[in-house]
């Protein structure tokens, strides 16, 4: 095992704070707008939660550790995954992939580090400190017997969210157009905002197995919340099994992908 | 005023024949307006079974159904996005030949505008449908609410429509501020009622969408649409109160215009 990956992401990570630098402004216009989404959703708890006390188990303390861990993985996800993918589509596009694919690295490897979005950590910081008053509010203590299944689990909604943009970026080598499909994608991600329980069954269901929007924002979430009856089932289990899968599934259709491509204009 | 008439008409054959050559990207943001109030629908109905009596703030989940159904329906007819384009044209520099026209470029993107919502209800006109045979929503409204309702979410298309530009125009100002755009929505989406009804908000929030103008375009068409303000003269006086922001909105652009233009130095070519 060398470490020549490790310096690699080093090398690119520098890359990206100096290109950061260049555009300060931009930079703290776009945190401005991350605080701003955050007080809306905070505002939405707040409304639903003056005219009811709970909206199927979920009391508003619950919805605030959902609206922090929905922050933080919506964060967590424009860090690294959608800028990546959203270099590589253009790339596709371009018919610049092919400067990628003659260097001596692992493909995915590389097309999936290029891109490092480090302010939108404050994302996730805002996140974990509102799911964490969530969860003061709630026990009066600080979850940190959950925090490690949190974590974990947290981890296998990232590798699952990953794997699905891996395949549709892969996509792209068939269909070039496809650079809405970033639309579909928080499109669908946007239900993931309230707790899976509200959907009628036909809908959990989907977005429980079909499309594994459960295990990335629920789940985690009722993890830190540490409550049994919240979780579905077996959930953990289901959530590592599900991320192991995305993972695989995704490297094979990926590389199968890459030996169908043959370059772009050039 | 004719050569406005003849342009414009111009305009909007060639923003139709695009729109419907990209037809599929087009619909992909078309399905946004969908899917966001179908899930806040399914919320605030779980919301308003888990009380006692079934309903909340006045709704019961047919209700919710019929308001959401409405809040679809008018956000697709006062879609607009110059908030988010204009930036782009005059950091491109493409709103250089667009202002050597002699006729606003509002114009211009007021026939996108309208090609978008003409061309897009082929896809949103039948999942309307489908919402309302699936979902069953309760609809109150008597014939003169409905007529009233279809001038209030008109006057709410043009005025949303305008107050946008209005907003847009900052980009004279800083052309890479996506964050004002972004912004205006936000607030739009949740004093407009967009996010909740009005009534469901706490008593400060109430009074502060008030005295914003977006209740008048959203909530206000919605309840009108659905039959849940009774009285005539009650929708009457709102949609003056809509025709006097527009108004605003109107001298806050020409305002707003005159001013901008003035600024502008060509970016690249």
């Amino acid at each position: 095992m060398s470490l020549r990956p490790l310096k690699l992401i080093w090398l690119y990570f520098k890359v990206n704070i100096q290109n950061l630098a260049a555009y300060r402004f931009d930079m703290y216009m776009r945190i401005v707008v991350s605080i701003m989404h955050l007080i809306s959703e905070l505002m939405v708890v707040w409304i639903i939660f003056t005219g009811t006390q709970n909206v199927r188990g979920w009391q508003w303390q619950h919805m605030l550790v959902l609206v922090g861990v929905y922050r933080m993985v919506a964060g967590g996800i424009r860090i690294a995954i959608v800028p990546n993918m959203r270099k590589l589509l253009e790339d596709i596009r371009e018919g610049s992939l092919d400067f990628a694919l003659m260097r001596p690295v692992n493909t995915q490897f590389l097309i999936s580090i290029r891109e490092i979005v480090v302010y939108r950590v404050v994302d996730m910081i805002l996140g974990l400190c509102v799911a964490a008053f969530g969860c003061y509010k709630l026990t009066g203590q600080l979850p940190l017997d959950e925090a490690i299944l949190f974590a974990v689990l947290l981890a296998a909604g990232f590798v699952i969210v990953y794997g699905v943009w891996l395949i549709l970026g892969t996509l792209c080598f068939w269909f070039i157009r496809v650079q809405n499909i970033e639309m579909v994608f928080w499109n669908v991600f946007e239900a993931g905002r309230f707790p899976i329980v509200i959907y009628p069954p036909g809908v959990r269901w989907t977005l429980t197995y079909l499309i594994p929007l459960a295990f990335i924002t629920t789940v985690p979430a009722a993890a830190l919340i540490g409550q049994e009856s919240m979780l579905t089932p077996n959930a953990p289990i289901w959530a590592i099994l599900m991320a192991v899968a995305m993972f695989i599934v995704s490297n094979r259709f990926w590389r199968f992908g890459l030996r169908h491509y043959s370059g772009a204009s050039a | 005023m004719r050569v406005i008439a003849r342009s414009f008409l111009a305009f909007l054959r060639a923003a139709i024949g695009v729109m419907v050559q990209y037809r599929g990207e087009i619909f992909l943001w078309a399905v946004w307006g969908l899917i966001n109030p179908t899930v806040l629908y399914l919320m605030w109905s779980a919301a308003a079974e888990s009380n006692v009596d079934q309903t909340l703030a006045g709704f019961d989940r047919g209700q919710f159904a019929a308001y959401y159904l409405c809040i679809m329906i008018i956000g697709h007819f006062t879609t607009a996005w110059d908030a988010y384009e204009l930036g782009y044209f005059i950091r491109s520099g493409a709103l250089s030949p667009k202002l050597l026209r002699p006729i606003l470029p509002i114009w211009d993107s007021l026939a996108q505008n309208l090609a978008y919502k003409i061309v897009t209800l082929a896809f949103v006109a039948p999942a309307w449908a489908v919402f309302f045979f699936f979902v069953r929503p309760a609809f109150e409204a008597v014939p003169w609410q409905v007529l009233l309702g279809i001038v209030a979410v008109m006057m709410a298309g043009a005025l949303n429509y305008l107050l946008g530009y209005v907003v847009a125009l900052v980009a004279f100002w800083s052309p890479k501020l996506d964050a004002v755009g972004e912004t205006y929505f936000g607030i739009a989406m949740i004093f407009g009622g967009r996010f909740a009804p009005l009534a469901t908000m706490p008593p400060i929030l109430y009074d502060i969408a008030w005295v914003l103008p977006f209740r008048w375009m959203f909530a206000f068409p919605a309840e009108l649409l659905m039959g849940r303000i009774a009285s005539l003269e009650a929708a009457l006086s709102g949609i003056g109160i809509q025709f006097a922001w527009l108004a605003a909105a109107i001298i806050l652009f020409r305002i707003g215009w005159s001013a901008a233009v003035k600024r502008y130095t060509a970016v690249s070519g």
